[in-house]
């Protein structure tokens, strides 16, 4: 029988958080799940990937919990043999590790991330590696339930199990209204996103003053779209109006309060990163926190994030996509998938922080949760329709559009350049026009200091565009070391200018503003 | 662990969604934004007064953030 759904987890690991007694009761909690799914149509299968009975149709067993590469080659080897609709990673990061990628864009005191933790890489069928590059072509749908890090009662990952066991697909209109929330000083970027989502930006929340005290009848809304600072190890996200930055939303006020059913897209940095409660008081992140109180997903970043101050870019868009996708009927994974899908189509090329955008934000849910109702056809309310799709349901359908997605994600991975930082000295060194266009439009911009990254953009055979034609990558960063904050105040909105060339000639310039 | 140094503010994260500025400290490792578990990531306002002092703390380091758990000033 074919396999819809794979949920991988490792027993060992979730054995040492919580005994034989609770790791019992997840086991018998994944039953009553897996029997849910089969009567939603789905055939789901546990498999444990440091198990030898469970793992031998597949390849060799996971020996360590946190071996990515050996996670990731085990789940390959899954995916290989049964083509599953959806991966369903079970646990946190001490359960099953994300992969650390590098950061292409690492920089002490600017983007201090030397690695970006992620689940992109389960999503792709390219082998285990850390260069971002690798996993632009993702193909697979992929979630994760977690538990808590470190936890050593089974109780909040037995909620979520239970969740995801008993959802109910709602209505497109319990999704068309939206809690939406915001740093006063990216309300343009916030109003603009919510606008393309919802048609409208009416209900935006700016931070200062709103927050972080909301109501249950603010938050009833289950799409929440959140544009809110976010910092590693913590339990809110902030505002900011100028050098305020007060608590906008924080976990311990959401306690009651979330629907069942909020899906939430997080901007924030850091804004879905899992971490031990206990380095902050017992109380688990807000990501968490959502889906502890009854959340069918969160989508969120697990580091520093990117985006314009005006305008969309970068976080803005893989969030709104991901939204866009869950109102319109998509299961959670498909739209984390086609998320990813629809961010890096954008691109010519992907610049270093698209690239780290891509890597970052995932998907915390059952891939398989179908939050919001398609809106049938005319025909789909047919008698002859119901009867003739009365034993397959959504199988069908959903086998072409697998396909579709395989499609689109192989056709990235063949063709969208690959963008790689080089080493000091040895090039591709900006051209004449480019250093001094660069340095122009760093003084114009009030850049007195700075550090400098180059990256060359190496084009897929399939795309012909490589005979003799060599594009780079220029960035220019304010120095970490400019001092103090009087020396910025005129500019702090303008941090790093990037130009691309070819062959030595600028095709593109950009300023990115901090957000 | 315990680190001694210079506290100074100074602009982090730029170009990023988490761009602000922070009270780092200053040494002979390296430089280290300053946090208190618990405190505003963003803006501490009780560690404000640190900010051109030389100081010895203790605390955890993680990634580059000092989350101190006591510190005192030493000059």
């Amino acid at each position: 029988m074919a396999i819809d759904k794979v949920i991988v987890t490792n027993a060992a690991a979730l054995s040492a958080k919580y005994g034989k007694t609770g790791f019992g009761k997840v086991g018998a909690a994944l039953k009553k799940l897996i029997a849910a799914d089969a009567k939603r149509g789905l055939t789901s299968k546990l498999i444990a990937l440091d198990s030898k009975t469970d793992m031998a149709p597949y390849g060799v067993p996971v020996a360590s919990a946190a071996d990515a590469k050996a996670v990731k080659a085990a789940i390959d080897a899954i995916y290989a043999r049964e083509k599953p609709d959806y991966i369903l990673i079970l646990g946190a990061s001490d359960v099953v590790p994300l992969v650390p990628l590098k950061n292409p864009v690492y920089s002490a005191g600017n983007d201090d991330d030397r690695f970006v933790p992620s689940d992109l890489p389960y999503a792709c069928n390219t082998g285990y590696g850390t260069d971002i590059n690798r996993f632009v072509g993702p193909t697979r749908v992929v979630g994760r339930l977690p538990d808590l890090v470190g936890a050593k009662s089974p109780d909040y990952l037995l909620k979520l199990i239970s969740l995801a066991a008993n959802y109910k697909t709602l209505a497109p209109a319990d999704y068309q209204q939206y809690f939406g929330l915001s740093a006063q000083v990216w309300q343009n970027s916030t109003s603009l996103s919510l606008t393309k989502i919802f048609g409208n930006s009416t209900g935006l929340n700016l931070a200062p003053s709103s927050g972080p005290k909301w109501t249950v009848k603010q938050l009833s809304p289950r799409a929440h779209f959140i544009n809110c600072h976010g910092a590693h190890r913590d339990v809110s996200y902030y505002g900011q109006k100028g050098d305020s930055y007060p608590i906008a939303h924080t976990a311990k006020n959401l306690v009651k309060k979330i629907v069942p059913g909020t899906v939430l897209a997080a901007e924030c940095c850091y804004g879905a990163e899992l971490y031990d409660p206990v380095l902050t008081g017992g109380q688990a992140g807000i990501a968490c926190t959502y889906l502890g109180e009854g959340a069918y997903g969160v989508f969120g970043s697990t580091t520093i994030a990117y985006g314009p101050s005006s305008g969309n870019g970068s976080a803005d868009l893989i969030c709104q996509f991901f939204l866009h996708a869950v109102i319109d009927g998509a299961s959670l994974g498909r739209a984390a998938l086609e998320a990813r899908h629809q961010f890096a189509g954008l691109y010519s090329h992907m610049g270093p922080t698209d690239l780290k955008t891509l890597a970052q934000f995932y998907l915390l849910g059952d891939p398989s949760i179908q939050a919001a109702a398609i809106v049938p056809h005319g025909l789909n309310k047919t008698k002859a329709f119901q009867s003739a799709f009365a034993k397959i349901g959504d199988a069908g359908v959903r086998t072409l559009r697998r396909e579709r997605l395989h499609r689109v994600g192989t056709s990235l991975k063949k063709d969208l350049p690959a963008t790689r930082a080089t080493k000091p000295g040895a090039g591709p060194e900006p051209s004449r026009e480019i250093t001094r266009v660069l340095a122009d439009a760093a003084a114009e911009s009030g850049l007195t200091g700075h550090a400098s990254l180059h990256f060359h953009v190496a084009h897929k055979a399939s795309l012909n565009k490589g005979d003799g034609v060599k594009r780079t990558v220029h960035v220019l960063i304010s120095a970490p070391d400019q001092g103090p904050k009087q020396q910025h105040a005129a500019f702090r909105k303008v941090v790093a200018i990037v130009a691309t060339a070819e062959n030595g000639k600028l095709v593109h310039l950009k300023r990115l503003h901090s957000r | 662990m315990e680190w001694h140094g210079t506290v100074q503010r100074k602009v982090i994260r730029r170009g990023t969604k988490s761009e602000h500025e922070a009270l780092v400290l200053v040494t002979s490792q390296g430089e280290f934004k300053l946090r208190r578990v618990g405190g505003n990531p963003f803006h501490d306002e009780t560690l404000d007064q640190l900010e051109g002092h030389s100081i010895r703390c203790a605390g955890e380091l993680d990634g580059n953030e000092i989350f101190m758990s006591e510190w005192e000033v030493m000059d």
